[in-house]
């Protein structure tokens, strides 16, 4: 099963979830009530996130709080960098390519 | 094809259109350059056509292998390929990239080159795939979040989160 950041921020309650969370740790109770829908089925996102990594449910005496996690958010942003990073070391290695097939030097260097 | 938010790249390349597609679309040439450095390049498939795969392994002196793969959407010589691309094993079948586990499963690439004096732009647009309508428009607006400078403060995730309220 796919368990990673995107999924987690892909539904809507998940996200507003993770919103009430981001600043403050807030009782279960308190994240259960604010939606119309069943208690388990917000369980069961608290559980997504959680192995999503996004939320942790700390125990404080008789009752769980949930916390946000929510550096792992970079990720999404990591994904840009690494896709920028990715496609531009094969398109360095495209324009070397190119220059050697056509006998020119690489002293023009790189052309953005 | 693109969306608006999707992540675009941009290079010239001082070489003719025709060469720069060839470069992209032929196995010989391709294991030329596709591939990080050190890395050895061996095409297993290459069908280039709609529907069609390019099938690649990189393998490492130390005998540590990479497949990964092209799924060809639409191809029009010289000037545009669209392919999803994903890396797999070595049947084909998809897998996570090696380096992370944030990586999209799969990638939608529309490559465009134009030329012009005897210079070729190369344009590549890529976003991940195979996600329902609702990841769509999440990846979306977490592109146009980055654009704008989405450092990933705890502030900035709150508004960004905040935005997603609809």
């Amino acid at each position: 099963m796919r368990r990673d950041v995107f999924q987690a921020i892909a539904d809507p309650t998940r996200r507003e979830i993770l919103s009430m969370i981001a600043h403050k740790s807030l009782n279960i109770n308190s994240v259960t009530e604010n939606f119309d829908v069943s208690r388990a089925a917000i369980y069961k996102h608290m559980k997504i996130l959680t192995e999503c990594g996004l939320l942790e449910i700390k125990q404080h005496g008789r009752q769980r709080f949930c916390e946000g996690r929510l550096e792992k958010l970079n990720e999404v942003s990591d994904w840009v960098a690494q896709y920028r990073e990715f496609w531009d070391k094969r398109l360095d290695s495209l324009e070397v390519y190119l220059q050697e097939l056509q006998g020119k030097s690489k002293k023009h260097g790189k052309k953005k | 094809m693109a969306k608006k938010n999707e992540l675009v790249i941009a290079r010239v390349f001082d070489a003719p259109r025709g060469l720069v597609f060839k470069a992209w679309t032929e196995a010989e040439r391709l294991v030329q350059w596709w591939g990080p450095k050190g890395f050895d390049v061996k095409v297993s498939q290459l069908n280039l056509r709609p529907g069609g795969i390019f099938h690649y392994s990189m393998s490492l002196p130390d005998g540590n292998e990479m497949w990964g793969k092209f799924v060809y959407h639409e191809i029009t010589e010289p000037e545009r390929i669209v392919f999803v691309s994903s890396f797999s094993d070595k049947d084909g079948s998809i897998t996570r990239a090696p380096f992370s586990q944030a990586w999209p499963l799969e990638v939608l690439n529309e490559l465009t080159l134009t030329e012009r004096d005897g210079k070729t732009t190369l344009t590549l647009r890529g976003g991940p795939i195979n996600a329902t309508e609702e990841e769509y428009k999440t990846f979306e607006s977490a592109f146009g979040s980055m654009q704008q400078g989405f450092g990933g403060t705890f502030d900035q995730l709150d508004e960004y989160l905040a935005k997603q309220h609809v």
